[in-house]
């Protein structure tokens, strides 16, 4: 099964994503696969505190900021349930990573093929993803080439899962599919 | 307590007024405030999101405020901007108002007897 899980900043999403893959995973091995990068105490604190609403949960944590295909071979508990957080991260990753910055067709198109394959190695994909597309504010060139990229990778994943749920305020709200 | 949550200009405020038949003078603004109307005894806490930024903003915990007025106030409606659904602002505070905001808003949702998301002034029930 697929999930994706989207919501603003603070909305409680990383929760609710727990919960759900917890759940599916049932006793079956359960990984998160984290995607952001830590470049200061503000992303640190961020890290600790979604270790500390993981812990005890049974997780196998993976930083994979990148190349999101090679967490595949650190997932020695056999196939299971996993959690990537987030699309968001993983996509300003592929794009700003290197010197120059990639097309946002490019980056789109590799995720999208790289997710497809990371969900056959899994018995069930959660994806949390992040809703930054409603603050009215004209970005430049960049910043809208990176909301490009997002948005084509969450209607593409959104196409294909079985559920999409938004999460607001703390509460789902079904978008696509039942409530788990 | 009730929660009543949207983007802004949704007539979140036109539609709590509609549907409970508050009188404007029982909602405590931040913005525009009522006189003597304070958000311990109001019927109403409108623009609840600019209450809490300007709680940041004075160095107090927005998150103690909120306590004591729902202790004081338990039956009060609040209605707040939802203001974590776009990029990641650059600066530092901004950041951090719309991370304690989201927090606090998922606080009092669990706590709220109903909770209604507004968009295009239609009231969608998710709690």
């Amino acid at each position: 099964m697929m999930v994706l899980i989207t919501g603003g900043s603070g909305s409680g999403k990383s929760a609710y994503a727990e919960k759900t893959a917890v759940s599916l995973a049932g006793k079956g091995p359960l990984y998160y696969l984290a995607t952001m990068k830590v470049y200061d105490g503000e992303g640190r604190k961020k890290v600790d505190r979604h270790r500390n609403l993981r812990a005890g949960k049974g997780f196998l944590t993976i930083e994979q900021p990148t190349g999101i295909l090679l967490a595949v071979s650190q997932m020695n508990r056999g196939k299971g349930t996993v959690l990537l957080e987030c699309l968001s991260n993983l996509v300003a990753n592929e794009m700003f990573a290197s010197k120059k910055i990639r097309r946002e067709k490019e980056v789109a198109d590799q995720l999208c093929a790289e997710l497809c394959s990371l969900a056959e190695h899994t018995e069930h994909l959660v994806i949390v993803t992040n809703n930054v597309f409603e603050d009215g504010i004209p970005y430049e060139e960049t910043t809208r080439a990176y909301m490009e990229a997002l948005g084509r990778v969450n209607a593409f994943i959104a196409a294909r899962a079985d559920a999409v749920t938004e999460v607001v305020v703390g509460i789902p709200v079904p978008i696509k599919g039942d409530l788990l | 307590m009730e929660l009543y949550i949207g983007g802004y200009a949704q007539g979140k405020l036109t539609y709590v007024l509609k549907k409970t038949g508050i009188p404007p003078e029982r909602v405590y603004d931040p913005v525009a405030s009522v006189p003597d109307c304070a958000e311990t005894g109001a019927a109403v806490i409108n623009h609840f999101h600019i209450l809490v930024k300007a709680l940041l903003k004075e160095g107090k915990s927005p998150e103690d405020r909120v306590r004591e007025i729902l202790a004081r106030n338990p039956g009060v409606i609040v209605i707040s901007d939802e203001v974590g659904n776009g990029i990641v602002p650059t600066d530092a505070g901004e950041r951090e108002y719309r991370e304690r905001l989201g927090r606090i808003l998922c606080g009092l949702a669990e706590k709220a007897d109903r909770v209604e998301r507004i968009v295009c002034g239609i009231g969608q029930k998710i709690k």
